[in-house]
């Protein structure tokens, strides 16, 4: 089968606004259910075993499915355009082909509720194989879709010898070696132990595959992230219509994210029996580099963004903050996923600071981190982009400004309001992950209140993520013959795509080889101390709802 | 606008990064090292078959504010699930599965420790000197679709409630949920290690 780039861009972009749509339905539900003593309506009321099974479709939707297309779907349409090369259409093909199966295939095993398992799966518990075996197919296929993407960039580095790697292709590339990153130990630990656990009832080491799993968790959020810094790189000077501060600090920056995204995942781990001190104290460093990049990024954005100001005629300390082009929608969602992004980053740094996070492990404050950063990320950051689109992938208008302004603003207000009640519970010892938090009445009265703020905040995300995918789905559907028309990627270039070369930073096959030494350096102690230790197994455990 | 202009303040932020992340890295090693504040802890094997015949779930005092209190989680209880502590002073603790991954929290406390089936975790806690009253105790780890009934409680009774100033300061619970405890039911689990 083979497959147009745009076809493929338009069918994952589109995909992944529906998932969007269903996604966030059960995270509204969720929030209102485990609000303590609140009667709930009828309809939004669901029981334990619903609670989780749609917990489960809500985290695995929302934070593996929709980057996984909507990325995909964005390298395609950029791409080509930017390299002048084409992607390989067979590839598209196979890859769309498997994304969606697999996709399709685990999204009907949780919603049938045979994969009560949550998006972290840890065994024993066990789900159906298709969920299993769809999630490895979905993973899969994104590979098949990075053999393109790195043949279309071979092939124009072979024809543009010299030439420095525009900063968009070397975000995705840098996106794409994340991904491979962190995919590879969960491929490993679902074909190795969690298949056979689900068809043949194999035993398995629950502290082995718990850090397969990290191995691969954290590494994720970066593939979640990336593009959104890549297009905050290459999309906010273009609508400003400067060149960006500094590409080199840019690369600078995307190849700390390839070096030390993936060797921190013991951080998920810092409560866990069994692992040296040692080790979780040399994640915890990793981790700290790690944010690096992002302070880097935001001093190189906002720079950007003052110099052009500054030219504009904004003077004195923050009058080039009034001479932004803050009406258009783009480069709204832009900057303000970016400021959310510093706000949710730097309680990350709370939770990676290993004895601090004692206190916030499993509790409330962990979503509350994790939706400021990613649910920010992804739904602002991908519907921003998404907007952009519209006039050069889709050849569409934006149905209307009023209701991209309104998701923009009520999404981040309720992410705000939700987001601070969720660390306020969390530092009081409220856990993550419960369907209902009263405990039999025994609850600390001090969760209650802010729980019910939470409410709140959920509300209100939800309505700007209904504004979301209306502009979104709505500008397809009728914005051929009305709505504004509002500038894409192709507009305004005074910088030219292709920069200087800088044989060091250019040089990804070094410093892909330097990122997988420092994660086997950084993995194979405590996998030594695993296994020297004799594995102890343990028989699988279901969990489905029969 | 020259190209180059400004690119001091690129380097100067450099320099500002490197120094927060080594600050923070030398800071949290020093608590480490120096306080010996390690949340990790040691996990001795165990067969998951043999569980409920060989840990034996309970509360002994080793002495005077010296107690070891073995812990058995499962879908969905702990056991014990109230534990009586008088004047403690430390608390040794080895917590184990006999199913899937739970996490034990004790609210309002820095306790808070995964509980992986085929492992004992064991740590110690130095209750804080002012801890006194009713916990709750809770798995915060999805355990399966009855986990958020999963409790427990703990109970700190003080003789001697008198604390000097000093104490005081320096051990203040996190949290501080100590009293707001008031209902005065638990829940008994019947025959969960009888299997």
């Amino acid at each position: 089968m083979r497959l147009d780039e745009d076809l493929f861009a338009k069918i994952t972009v589109v995909f992944s606004f529906i998932i969007m749509a269903v996604g966030g339905l059960f995270g509204l539900v969720q929030a209102l259910n485990r609000v303590p003593f609140l009667e709930m309506p009828g309809l939004l009321e669901v029981s334990d075993a619903n609670y989780y099974r749609i917990l489960t479709c809500h985290g695995v939707c929302l934070a593996v499915a929709i980057p996984i297309y909507w990325i995909t779907g964005l390298a395609a349409f950029l791409s080509p355009r930017i390299l002048k090369v084409g992607l390989d259409k067979r590839l598209l093909g196979l890859s769309l082909a498997m994304m969606l199966l697999g996709g399709v295939m685990a999204t009907i095993v949780i919603l049938a509720g045979k994969a009560n398992v949550l998006y972290t799966f840890y065994a024993p518990m066990k789900a159906h194989p298709g969920f299993y075996w769809g999630a490895a197919l979905l993973i899969l296929g994104s590979w098949v879709f990075i053999a393109a993407f790195v043949k279309q960039y071979l092939q124009w580095r072979r024809q543009n010898p010299g030439v420095g790697t525009p900063i968009a292709i070397y975000g995705l590339l840098a996106t794409f070696i994340v991904w491979i990153e962190a995919t590879t130990p969960i491929v490993i630990t679902v074909l190795k132990d969690f298949i056979p656990m689900s068809m043949f009832g194999k035993h398995v080491d629950v502290l082995e595959t718990r850090t397969w799993f990290w191995f691969f968790g954290h590494a994720l959020v970066y593939f979640w992230l990336l593009p959104v810094v890549t297009m905050w790189y290459y999309l906010i000077p273009k609508k400003l219509g400067v060149p960006l501060f500094s590409e080199s600090m840019a690369k600078v920056a995307f190849i700390l994210f390839i070096l030390a995204s993936t060797p921190v995942g013991l951080h998920h781990q810092f409560t866990d029996p069994g692992l040296a001190p040692e080790y979780k104290y040399m994640h915890t460093v990793l981790t700290l580099i790690v944010a690096s990049p992002s302070m880097l990024t935001g001093f190189n954005i906002l720079a950007t963004m003052e110099r052009a100001g500054r030219a504009k005629g904004g003077n004195g300390l923050l009058g080039w903050l009034a001479k932004q082009p803050w009406k258009d929608p783009v480069y709204l969602g832009l900057v303000v996923s970016m400021i959310i992004f510093g706000v949710g980053g730097i309680t990350g740094i709370i939770n990676a600071s290993y004895q601090l996070n004692m206190v916030v492990h499993n509790t409330a404050w962990v979503p509350g981190h994790f939706h400021m950063t990613v649910g920010n990320m992804v739904v602002i950051g991908y519907t921003a982009t998404t907007y952009a689109m519209l006039a050069d992938l889709f050849k569409r208008k934006l149905i209307s400004k009023t209701t991209a302004y309104s998701h923009i603003l009520l999404w981040s207000i309720g992410l705000f309001i939700f987001s601070l009640a969720y660390y306020y519970v969390g530092l009081h010892g409220a856990p993550r992950r419960t369907s209902n938090i009263e405990y039999g009445g025994l609850l600390p009265q001090s969760w209650v209140f802010p729980m019910e703020i939470s409410a709140i905040g959920a509300i209100l995300m939800f309505a700007g993520g209904v504004f979301a995918v209306y502009t979104v789905l709505g500008s397809l559907l009728f914005g051929k013959s009305r709505g504004v028309q509002i500038p894409g990627f192709s507009i305004g270039n005074p910088h030219p795509e292709a920069t200087t070369f800088n044989p060091l930073l250019e040089n990804l096959k070094f410093w892909v080889i330097f990122a997988a030494l420092l994660i086997i350096v950084a993995y194979i102690f405590p996998f030594y101390e695993i296994f020297s230790r004799g594995l102890s197994t343990v028989p699988p455990v279901a969990t489905g709802l029969g | 606008m020259e190209p180059n202009e400004g690119i001091i303040y690129e380097y100067v932020w450099i320099v500002i990064v490197a120094a927060i992340v080594a600050g923070l890295a030398a800071s949290l090693a020093y608590y480490g090292i120096a306080l010996d504040l390690n949340p990790a802890c040691n996990a001795t094997p165990i067969d998951v078959d043999k569980v409920l015949q060989e840990f034996k779930p309970g509360v002994k005092e080793l002495g005077p504010g010296i107690y070891q209190v073995d812990i058995l989680a499962g879908q969905f209880f702990w056991n014990p699930n109230k534990i009586v502590l008088k004047d403690p002073v430390r608390v040794e603790f080895r917590i184990t599965s006999k199913d899937v991954v739970h996490g034990f929290e004790i609210v309002g406390t820095s306790v808070n420790v995964m509980v992986i089936p085929g492992y004992i975790a064991e740590f110690s806690w130095e209750p804080p000197k002012n801890a006194e009253g009713r916990y709750l105790i809770i798995c915060h780890e999805y355990c399966g679709i009855g986990h958020q009934e999963m409790k427990a409680e703990l109970i700190i009774e003080r003789t001697n409630t008198l604390l000097d100033g000093a104490d005081i300061d320096a051990l203040e619970v996190t949290g501080g949920d100590i009293g707001k405890i008031t209902e005065p039911t638990y829940i008994e689990f019947e025959g969960v290690i009888s299997g």
